[in-house]
């Protein structure tokens, strides 16, 4: 009997995350940027962090990050995920400045340098994770 | 200013509850509660009311329980620091003569009877969209994978250690040997603590909370008149919340400093007494993590040395600062804050046999809310009695 290939959750777009999906698909990582103050802000963000400004644009991140924090997840969270334990997700800090959630591949370790890399799949949205950025 | 006190406290069955749904386990909490205080529901004229994860109890919770001319209604939702949230603004409004008699309840029933424990608060209740879908699809979800990595950094930036987290596991349990109410009272050792399944690195099995069902009240009133009901009145000495709106950013404190840092400072100055004053600590203990957090932001150590504080059975019985008495919400029972609220009660109030502190003056509760995101601080005393 053959094991099912496991597959990760679909990503499906909606109006406010469709620009950030639309970027993924072409290998660019799509943050957003204070319009006011000029802050870098998270993708989802909608008002900025620093000003409270709501006048908030798109702008493309370099895609390299460095490490705060990961887990090794063991234990499944839901039913979806059950095969594809273990797997590594971090908080990542852009370059930019801005944290974010990501997938990390490779053996993580605080600090380390990072790359955004792009999945596409045929079952839902492109998106980014992270692996170990060489050494050039 | 009035003082206050807590007279009445109902605790209905806890765990594995099926029979009940979440708005009759809290109109059973409510009437154990006034029952406890030797009062009739009908003498309440206030409720306020934390929902759990199943949107429930709500406003409705009064005509369930049939209370009439009610001056203070609502529902306070804080998450975790909700409990100890409604005791305060009870007691602020009993204070200034807005109710006299205010019922606080909590219930929730996260269990059903297939479920494995993840699954209460892992979910997908609807499949997600958006940035939603996002978090979901790189398996980015439920409280044990977001604190984990709050730990992870403190591991890091402080050298914090698995089985410095395992000490405060073992000591709660040997608290929870002699709390009946307790779901877990086998002795622990930090072996079985190092041998339990890893659920997301750093946290082991046993570093997580139980999921329970049940409700809890407590009944709020005038020290005055608590002093004449049923039950050696616990009095209210202080509170304060600390809600820091993190932002994930460069800098961000995220798994190193909490708003316990703020609120415990605030509470222990309303109370006009110092850390070094408390005899009793019950606190929010929804992973051993946040234990050692709490115990560093309340200043019991210096930044980043919860791990060598704790590792000695300091927090365990017969240790310098007892904590989580009845085996808190690792070993006793989850209903969020409300677990350490009704186990100050019960100290406070000398009813808790072979695990009775000698020392009750001042105790410290807290209460924590989303992944370290929200925090209520109550100081109370069983000086009182």
């Amino acid at each position: 009997m053959t094991q099912p290939v496991a597959t990760w959750p679909p990503m499906r777009r909606d109006a406010k995350s469709a620009e950030f999906f639309d970027a993924a698909a072409c290998d660019e990582l799509l943050i957003k940027k204070c319009m006011h103050c000029g802050q870098a802000l998270p993708p989802q963000a909608a008002v900025c962090a620093t000003c409270g400004c709501t006048e908030i644009s798109s702008a493309p991140a370099v895609g390299t990050a460095t490490l705060v924090s990961w887990t090794v997840v063991h234990r499944a969270p839901n039913s979806a995920l059950a095969a594809l334990v273990p797997y590594t997700v971090g908080v990542v800090e852009l370059t930019e400045g801005p944290w974010l959630y990501g997938r990390i591949t490779g053996t993580p370790s605080a600090g380390m340098a990072l790359r955004a890399e792009f999945v596409h799949t045929d079952e839902g949205e492109s998106y980014p994770t992270f692996a170990r950025q060489e050494a050039r | 200013m009035k003082g206050t006190s807590i007279a009445g406290l109902g605790l209905t069955e806890v765990g594995k509850v099926f029979d009940r749904s979440a708005t009759d386990l809290a109109a059973d909490a409510v009437r154990l509660a006034a029952a406890d205080a030797g009062l009739k529901v009908t003498d309440l004229d206030g409720l306020l009311i934390s929902p759990g994860t199943q949107c429930a109890p709500k406003l409705s919770l009064q005509k369930v329980i049939g209370l009439q001319n009610l001056r203070l209604l609502a529902e306070i939702d804080a998450l975790g620091a909700g409990p100890a949230a409604m005791i305060s603004h009870a007691a602020a409004t009993i204070a200034f003569g807005g109710a006299s008699v205010v019922a606080c309840v909590f219930a929730d029933t996260p269990l059903k009877p297939k479920d494995f424990n993840c699954d209460a608060f892992g979910k997908q209740r609807s499949l997600p969209s958006g940035f939603a879908s996002y978090h979901a699809g790189i398996g980015a979800i439920t409280p044990n994978v977001f604190y984990a990595m709050a730990a992870r950094r403190h591991f890091e930036m402080y050298g914090t250690t698995s089985e410095q987290l395992g000490a405060i596991a073992v000591g709660q349990r040997s608290w929870a040997v002699d709390n009946p109410s307790a779901q877990l009272r086998t002795p622990l050792t930090l072996d079985e603590h190092q041998g339990s399944p890893l659920v997301a690195d750093p946290l082991h099995l046993l570093d997580c909370c139980l999921v329970s069902n049940g409700a809890a009240a407590v009944i709020v009133t005038s020290t005055d008149r608590a002093r004449d009901l049923a039950q050696p009145p616990v009095d209210v000495l202080g509170w304060g919340q600390a809600h820091p709106g993190r932002v994930m950013h460069r800098d961000c404190d995220f798994g190193l400093r909490t708003g316990a840092a703020d609120a415990g400072p605030a509470a222990l100055w309303m109370a006009g007494v110092t850390a070094d004053d408390v005899d009793l600590l019950e606190l929010y203990d929804s992973y051993t993590f946040t234990v050692l957090i709490t115990l560093e932001d309340y200043g019991f150590c210096p930044k980043g040395e919860g791990g060598k504080f704790v590792s000695d059975g300091i927090l365990a019985p017969g240790g310098a600062l007892p904590c989580n008495t009845g085996g808190g919400q690792l070993s006793s029972y989850y209903l969020t804050g409300f677990t350490p609220i009704v186990e100050a009660v019960i100290q406070g109030r000398g009813q808790a046999g072979a695990r009775q502190v000698d020392k009750k003056d001042v105790i410290m509760v807290s209460g924590s809310g989303g992944v370290l995101e929200h925090h209520a601080t109550l100081v109370l005393s069983g000086a009182g009695r």
